[in-house]
């Protein structure tokens, strides 16, 4: 029997992956100089006065969610590319039980979603000119949106870890898993944008709290499998 | 009867059914109200394109979940032949969607939502092949390529049921409607020929997946003689 | 904890058409070091790997006995320390943080007394302990990967070349640390350095 609990394992592998992280930075790094390049690109370009007023919803929202997944995808395989970059990953895989691993790195990968949409989404609304009614609803959504992705991404950055680990194979096989979640964020999104009732985003927000959970609690049971083979 | 006979015997069927499929779609069904010209009959053969599309995706789930269990290669050879079989039936489906989509409104590609489902599906059997490839280790190829099936066919319900109930469709009313109830507004020789068609489409994707399998047996028995 | 020991018959692996391990039987077993010896490519590691549960054999099986009892594959990590060339610890960390972190994930209770003293029983002196990992040598990061292997007192030791990027002084660092586990462990060492070779209790030699 071991001697530590499933949490202690999980805090602890939470716990190195932000120590490492705050001090390469380089997946902050990547996320956020992304997303900050793209958000620039899309700014000057369009800006808050090129979009006609009837388009303003749909393509604001998904401009947004274009430059927030963009940015994510450049850092969220990293978590388990990295253990097997640096030859870590079976000297972890010895050490800690799966699903600990599981729990602390998506849990990284969400604080890194989280870090990435309090920085961009102020910053866009501002260049854009995007208004948001339902503040506490695109709040919501956001928090429901990053816990979905970084479910869906971890288990994904788990897969090509231990294939050719290349961020373009996390591309193609996160795109279409990912493409749904999207299209209901955006939705979403755009639902919030335009009301302060909560209600307005019901619909969206209980496909993404599924997904997400599905997502999960598939990923508890496939994980320890793409770990340890 | 042996076996062989009967495999014969059922190829022959399933041959003459489909051209019956065919002759009925062109010239046993009527023409449909509210469609352009004959356009309506490229639904004999889109629907049950795409619902093999569906079937080989479940097909792929459940060999990949038993090559998780059982770690036999023949599984995984049924999950990658299914997935094969999978990826040639969405191409089709996406083909004959857009030549309707043409004619009826004038773009083969309108972002319908239905239109984007199956586009993912494709896009899914893309990446299953692409995770395949990049994996030189059998076993490895085979555990991870079932780990990404299984997850995949998460999204599933969501690509069928959800996002579409969220956006406003061009699509044609689906037999199934919103409630969930069937809603079966078809001439009935137009049902006939329909269903008779998705019978036929099935019958010729099981026949097709039998040929991948027999294959693959057949591969890994050599392999297997090789190594002894 | 009981004393572990480790059985394996007909082990053999192959990677698609490619033959890499032969069979190959053997036990593990307190009181005695197995060395596993070979040229390159003989399946040295692959075997080590297939004992430690990290590779599934192609054929034959693995057990693990603790007394008389088989132990089932989810508790075998437990109980293993390893140290292989292709394993490595964090370089961003601290050899301190290191063993830190691997103490707790095996919830172990160790001041950083006990870890430092563990650290400079394999020959890393206390000033070198708080820098990154990164910033150490060769000979210096083996130390760190011997620490971790030991550190939670295995029932089972796995040490593949484990005197690589070591110096005399290192290399007699190793022997005493095997010396010193012969009595509580299994150990099995993969090598085909002379000098690791003469630790031997028993060998397998393997060909290519």
């Amino acid at each position: 029997m071991r001697a530590s609990t499933l949490l202690s394992e999980s805090v602890a592998v939470l716990g190195k992956e932000l120590t490492s992280e705050l001090r390469s930075r380089v997946a902050l790094n990547a996320v956020g100089l992304f997303g900050l390049t793209t958000l620039i690109a899309v700014a000057y370009q369009i800006g808050p006065y090129r979009i006609q007023e009837q388009d303003r919803p749909h393509l604001l929202a998904a401009l947004l969610w274009v430059i927030l997944f963009f940015a994510a995808t450049s850092g969220l395989s990293r978590v388990f590319v990295k253990e097997e970059d640096a030859r870590t990953a079976k000297t972890l895989r010895l050490a800690a039980r799966p699903l600990a691993v599981l729990a602390g790195k998506f849990l990284f990968n969400l604080i890194l979603l989280s870090a990435l949409y309090a920085f961009i989404v102020p910053l866009y609304c501002a260049l854009m000119g995007y208004s948001v009614q339902g503040i506490a609803s695109l709040a919501l959504l956001l928090a429901c949106g990053a816990v979905a992705l970084s479910a869906t991404s971890t288990m994904v950055a788990a897969i090509i870890a231990r294939a050719s680990g290349s961020t373009t194979l996390f591309a193609i096989l996160s795109v279409p898993l990912v493409l749904p979640l999207l299209v209901m964020l955006i939705q979403g999104t755009r639902a919030a944008a335009g009301s302060t009732a909560i209600a307005a985003v019901l619909p969206a927000l209980r496909g993404i709290v599924s997904l997400g959970g599905a997502t999960l609690i598939i990923s508890v049971y496939l994980f320890p499998v793409v770990w340890h083979d | 009867m042996t076996r062989a006979r009967v495999r014969t015997l059922l190829q022959w069927a399933l041959c003459v059914w489909l051209v019956l499929v065919i002759l009925g779609a062109f010239f046993y069904a009527p023409s449909a109200l509210g469609f352009k010209g004959e356009s309506a009959r490229i639904v004999f053969f889109h629907v049950p394109q795409a619902w093999v599309a569906v079937l080989a995706f479940c097909v792929n789930l459940v060999a990949s979940l038993r090559y998780l269990r059982t770690r036999d290669a023949l599984d995984d050879a049924r999950a990658a032949a299914a997935a094969r079989l999978g990826l040639v039936f969405s191409v089709l489906a996406t083909v004959t969607g857009s030549l309707f989509a043409n004619v009826m409104w004038n773009s083969f590609w309108n972002w319908d939502p239905r239109e984007v489902s199956i586009v993912i599906l494709l896009l899914i059997y893309a990446a299953y092949f692409a995770l395949r490839e990049a994996v030189p280790d059998e076993e490895r190829r085979a555990s991870l390529s079932a780990a990404y099936a299984v997850l995949a066919f998460v999204t599933m319900p969501f690509l069928v049921f959800v996002v579409p109930r969220i956006y406003w469709s061009l699509h044609p009313d689906t037999i199934i409607g919103a409630t969930g109830k069937l809603k079966l507004q078809m001439d009935s020789r137009m049902l006939q020929v329909l269903l008779g068609s998705l019978v036929g489409f099935t019958g010729l994707f099981c026949w097709l997946y039998t040929l991948e399998v027999r294959l693959a047996r057949v591969r890994l028995a050599r392999a297997g003689r090789e190594e002894a | 904890m009981s004393a572990v020991s480790v059985e394996f018959q007909s082990v053999g692996k192959r990677f698609g058409n490619r033959g890499v391990l032969a069979a190959v039987s053997g036990t593990l077993q307190r009181g005695r070091v197995l060395v596993v010896a070979g040229p390159n490519g003989a399946g040295k590691s692959t075997l080590l790997n297939i004992l430690a549960g990290l590779l599934r054999p192609s054929r034959g099986e693995v057990v693990y006995r603790e007394g008389d009892s088989p132990l089932p594959r989810a508790h075998w990590f437990e109980r293993l320390g390893m140290a292989a060339p292709d394993m490595s610890v964090y370089e961003e960390l601290s050899a301190l943080e290191n063993l830190r972190f691997f103490a707790r994930l095996r919830g172990l209770h160790l001041d950083s007394q006990a870890m430092q003293g563990l650290l400079e029983e394999l020959g890393l002196a206390s000033k070198e302990q708080s820098r990154a990992v990164g910033t150490y040598s060769s000979g210096m990061k083996q130390r760190v990967k011997l620490a971790q292997a030991v550190l939670h007192e295995p029932a089972v030791l796995l040490l593949d070349e484990p005197s690589s990027n070591l110096d005399e002084s290192g290399h007699a660092v190793v022997a005493g640390l095997v010396a010193r586990f012969r009595e509580r462990a299994a150990v099995a060492v993969a090598t085909n350095d002379p000098r690791e070779m003469a630790w031997a209790d028993a060998r397998i030699d393997l060909a290519l």
